[in-house]
């Protein structure tokens, strides 16, 4: 209690200063415009004060602080006073220093904890990553070297593998077939390639499962960050935006944007931690305790060729075939896009079907005597894909900060435009895509840069679901450990440092674009 | 225009208070800052700390009667009694005479004792349970009754890099109890920690085995004086498949691969092994490297890879490496209770060892503190313990071993005080009274190899640890706890649970930590 006490008295006693300091120089700035004899007086009788109490501070001359002050603020007032007799300066440039002087006196003590706080730390840590683990000998760039070469940090060794694995072909084919769909969409348009949903779809997601081809076979610390820049930031806006226009004006809007948004009220420790439990595994004569296991291994309980398999398979082939017709109908009407939609949606159908007919589905593998056993999923320790498993936890909490901020652009988009659209005909999809997403066009790239800076330096998650091990590491984290754990000081620093080069782009990006946004 | 800039000099009241306001904040939260620093704020938390957790367990008056009761029954003489507040020197001069002779541990107590009430020590430590943190606090407040100075005592789990950062930002507490003799020197490197005076090392040093001071001494200099003794090499298990299976004990390494093999033909899963624990994950690794390194090689081999003259990629260490990861790895030996190994908490393995999920369970004497709450520990009871056998075609009993060792960060009479009695007998007995009666008189989990305590404090288990602790030949400690930190505590652990988990081959790994080694 005593502790608060005192801090609630300092506070009191803080806030009186700085009120007398800010309304007093608002007071004396306000006195140069108008009363220059006195400004004048008043402000180097201030410094003379200043100059007493420094000298009486510095025991350059014994007696009393005040009596320094005093003597000091009379000095300057007689000296003001004297200099007030040389002349006045013209209105203009009295102006001018009216608002000079409050300047630095509103601007002077917010630079002093920035440069304190951030400036000069920032400073000391380009310093410290040039020197050696205990920060004494010059090393030069060697710590960036370390960066660079150490297979822990940075892994571009398997980087032939891109071309091999299944993902880089998957890739290949969703960009091929949204290139395909562009140009004939194009040619009959008269142009080469036609941006459109049917075009644009596919080869986003085949561009973003291509950064999965290559995230997954480049491995390394850097890599690693890099890869949760590229997924939390695409799917939390993906997925924000798409919960913005899918809520936004039916029954229970608010509920459903509260229960996507409500994740954010979470700690990342915390997240980590439920999460955590979502992702157990048990042994596998055990029953499954975490959720997704358990459902996994449910799965897996379905054996092919039993009854609950062939219903399974029935229900799915039911659906293909709805889904087979949709497409039909689609392709009938000219409706491209609904078309693709459909056959995109028995994907995955089919791959159940397959599942269910051949390997099985779920987790279960054939135990030593043939009778089968729960395969669970290793979530966290299974790389590379642990990875985004993690970074789902983030995905989680982030998804409910851009709805609400796209939620609100969307809603923002003037009437008259989207009254205009329809009025020539425009439809629901077409207002949409070509009215709604460029207006909000700038707030989709104030969204995703704040999640840039955001996930570049994501620490919690990792360190509390997996310490960074399993090939987790991410940059912040390895800091922590170089520089706290292990005592590197000018590996830790030089981490930090690339930290920074990383995140200043997004940031630079951002405030200039706010700047923009607010002339 | 004109009209415009008039209005913007001059600053409305209620934007001014709120300039005023945030300033004032700031200047509080930074001036707050300052007073409150090391001496102020952090023990007022810890104290709170600390009494949330005694309230917890047990209202204070209770305790003390607890703990007069069970002292009396046990071991104490009258100097632990109450009635000694006022000559207290004397009966401490008694029980010092009855404990040992040394006469400048007399001296060195008496000066100390006279004048020190009403300071205040703070100790932080890894010991963060409700018993083993709730023990040193019991412990401490013996000596504080006495002393008059105020003893408070903060766990963390992650105490490693808690000091760290805590030495760094230059707001240690006054003793660390350090898990690491490696990390004492570094400390000591850095000059953070202060040479144990003479005088304290003269009254400890002698209670000790020899060699036990040589951990923590560098270039000449003692840094710390041992607090607590863990016994590392041995083995829990499940006395009733014991019983069923017919299982004998295995007297040799030889026995003990047979014993596995045995067991697992007749179905039962020998190990449960676990690595996980938080940011010191793979320690259960590099103990199992240790002790086997002691028993296929021998102590001069395994002094020479402590010391980084024997590197990791040599063949021989590379061998006992495959040696672990071999047996861990074989169908049907290992019961995780976390789905693989790298998965499961260290601390988790207790319960499937008592239920039966496997037979044996390799970990230090401090086991007992995770063992389910009632588990009967001892001949005949659920859960014994054999010792860690060697080879017989050696027939040697090398004995791994670890403890803490306290360093103080504080150069006054009342830290040396507190540090002496930390390293003393009468700290060992009442720890281990306080901790025993915290575990509801069950194995305690504490150990102590102090030569000078009263044995009968521990029960006959415990009492054959402290044995095989004082005999031991060749006693080695901890190795990764006396490597450089780096390694110790870095790519040791994190390189080896690469390997643990197969995301590395034992080749890849033990050449990373080579390269990590610090030059």
């Amino acid at each position: 209690m005593g502790a608060l006490g005192g801090a609630l008295i300092g506070v009191v006693i803080a806030i009186g200063a700085s009120a007398a300091l800010f309304s007093g120089a608002n007071w004396l700035f306000d006195l140069a415009v108008d009363r220059w004899r006195t400004f004048l007086a008043a402000s180097c009788a201030l410094v003379g004060a200043l100059v007493g109490a420094v000298i009486a501070g510095n025991d350059v001359a014994g007696g009393p602080l005040w009596l320094w002050a005093v003597i000091g603020a009379a000095v300057g007032a007689a000296a003001g006073l004297a200099a007030s007799l040389l002349g006045t300066p013209s209105k203009p440039r009295r102006t001018r220093l009216s608002e000079r002087g409050r300047l630095v006196t509103f601007l002077g003590p917010s630079l002093l904890f920035v440069a304190l706080g951030l400036v000069i730390p920032l400073l000391r840590s380009i310093y410290l990553s040039l020197l050696d683990s205990r920060a004494e000998a010059w090393v030069g760039l060697a710590n960036y070297g370390e960066i660079l070469t150490n297979p822990n940090s940075l892994d571009l060794s398997g980087w032939t593998e891109i071309f091999t694995s299944r993902l880089f072909y998957a890739a290949l084919v969703l960009i091929a077939v949204g290139l395909g769909i562009g140009m004939a969409v194009g040619r009959r348009r008269g142009r080469t390639m036609e941006a459109l949903p049917g075009s644009v779809g596919p080869i986003a997601i085949g561009l973003f499962v291509l950064s999965f081809a290559v995230f997954t076979t480049l491995r390394g610390t850097v890599i690693n960050n890099l890869w949760w820049v590229v997924v939390v930031t695409g799917l939390s806006t993906a997925l924000g935006l798409a919960a913005a226009v899918l809520a936004d004006g039916v029954r229970g809007e608010s509920v459903a944007k509260s229960l996507i948004f409500l994740p954010m009220a979470i700690s990342f420790v915390g997240a980590g931690i439920i999460w955590r439990f979502m992702y157990i595994a048990r042994p596998p004569q055990k029953p499954q305790t975490g959720f997704l296991n358990a459902i996994w291994v449910w799965l897996g309980s379905l054996r092919p060729r039993t009854t609950g398999a062939w219903v399974a398979v029935l229900i799915l082939a039911l659906a293909t075939v709805l889904l087979a017709g949709l497409c039909a109908f689609g392709v009938r009407r000219r409706q491209t896009a609904f078309a693709i939609g459909a056959a995109v949606t028995a994907v995955p159908l089919l791959w159940l079907i397959y599942r269910f007919l051949g390997p099985g589905l779920g987790g279960s593998v054939p135990g030593p005597t043939g009778e089968p056993i729960a395969g669970t999923i290793l979530f966290l320790q299974e790389a590379p894909f642990n990875n985004v498993w993690l970074m789902v936890v983030l995905i989680w909490i982030q998804t409910g900060f851009a709805m609400v901020i796209l939620s609100a652009a969307i809603k923002a988009v003037p009437s008259e435009l989207i009254e205009a659209a329809r009025v020539d005909g425009a439809t629901e999809r077409q207002t949409f895509w070509n009215v709604i997403i460029p207006t909000i066009i700038p707030t989709i790239t104030v969204v995703a840069t704040t999640l840039i800076v955001l996930v570049m330096k994501v620490y919690d998650i990792v360190k509390v679901m997996t310490a960074g091990n399993f090939g987790t590491q991410v940059i912040a984290n390895e800091m922590w450990q170089k520089a706290f754990t292990e005592l590197n000081f000018g590996l830790g620093s030089a981490l930090a440092v690339v930290l920074f080069l990383a995140v200043v782009p997004a940031m630079a990006f951002n405030i200039r674009r706010t700047q923009r946004a607010d002339a | 225009m004109k009209k415009h800039r008039t209005r913007s000099t001059r600053l409305r009241p209620s934007r001014l208070l709120a300039v005023v306001l945030a300033f004032g904040l700031v200047v509080a939260a930074c001036a707050s800052d300052d007073d409150g620093d090391d001496a102020e704020e952090a023990p007022a938390a810890t104290e709170a700390m600390a009494e949330e957790s005694m309230d917890e367990s047990m209202d204070d008056e209770a305790m003390d009667d607890d703990m007069d009761e069970s002292m009396d029954d046990e071991s104490m003489d009258d100097s632990m009694d109450d009635d000694m507040d006022d000559d207290m020197d004397e009966s401490m001069d008694e029980s010092m005479d009855e404990s040992m002779d040394d006469e400048s541990m007399d001296d060195s107590m008496d000066d100390d004792m006279m004048d020190l009430s009403g300071t205040k020590v703070t100790v932080f430590g890894p010991e963060s349970s409700e018993e083993e943190a709730g023990a040193m606090q019991d412990a401490l407040d013996v000596f504080a009754a006495h002393s008059g100075i105020e003893i408070v005592y903060t766990g963390a789990r992650d105490f490693s890099d808690q000091i760290n950062a805590q030495a760094v930002g230059g707001n240690p507490p006054d003793i660390a109890v350090f898990p690491q003799p490696g990390k004492v020197g570094d400390f000591a490197a850095e000059n953070w920690i202060l040479a144990v005076p003479d005088e304290v090392q003269a009254a400890i040093g002698a209670q000790w085995p020899a060699g036990s001071l040589d951990t923590v001494t560098f270039g000449g200099t003692l840094y710390g004086v041992p607090n607590k003794t863990d016994l590392k090499s041995i083995v829990w298990y499940n006395t009733s498949i014991f019983e069923s299976g017919g299982y004998a004990i295995p007297q040799s390494l030889e026995e003990l691969q047979g014993l596995m093999v045995q067991m697992i033909g007749d179905g039962v899963t020998p190990w449960c092994v676990g690595i996980e624990s938080g940011p010191a994950t793979g320690w259960t690794f590099t103990d199992w490297m240790e002790d086997l390194v002691l028993r296929i090689h021998d102590e001069n081999i395994y002094d020479q890879w402590v010391a980084g003259d024997v590197k990791f990629a040599d063949p021989r260490i590379v061998l006992v490496a495959q040696q672990v990861l071999d047996i861990w790895n074989t169908p049907g030996m290992v019961y995780a209770s976390g789905g693989s190994i790298a998965a499961t908490p260290f601390g988790d393995n207790g319960e499937p060892l008592v239920a039966g999920d496997c037979a044996m369970h390799r970990q230090a004497s401090f086991y007992a503190a995770f063992l389910p709450e009632g588990t009967s520990v001892g001949p005949g009871q659920e859960v014994d313990v054999f010792y860690f056998p060697a080879l017989g075609v050696k027939g040697n009993r090398p004995v791994l071993t670890a403890g803490t060792y306290v360093s103080a960060f504080r150069d006054a009479p009342e830290v040396w005080a507190v540090m002496s009695y930390m390293g003393s007998a009468e700290y060992a007995e009442a720890r281990q009274a306080a901790q025993a009666a915290r575990k509801g008189g069950g194995q305690s989990g504490f150990l102590s190899a102090n030569l000078d305590q009263d044995l009968s404090v521990y029960n006959d288990l415990e009492r054959s640890f402290v044995e095989i602790l004082q005999t031991a030949s060749p006693a080695r400690f901890d190795g990764s706890d006396l490597m450089p930190a780096a390694v110790g505590a870095g790519t040791f652990w994190t390189e080896g649970t690469s390997a643990v988990n197969g995301d590395k081959s034992i080749a890849e790994a033990f050449a990373a930590i080579d390269a990590s080694w610090p030059q």
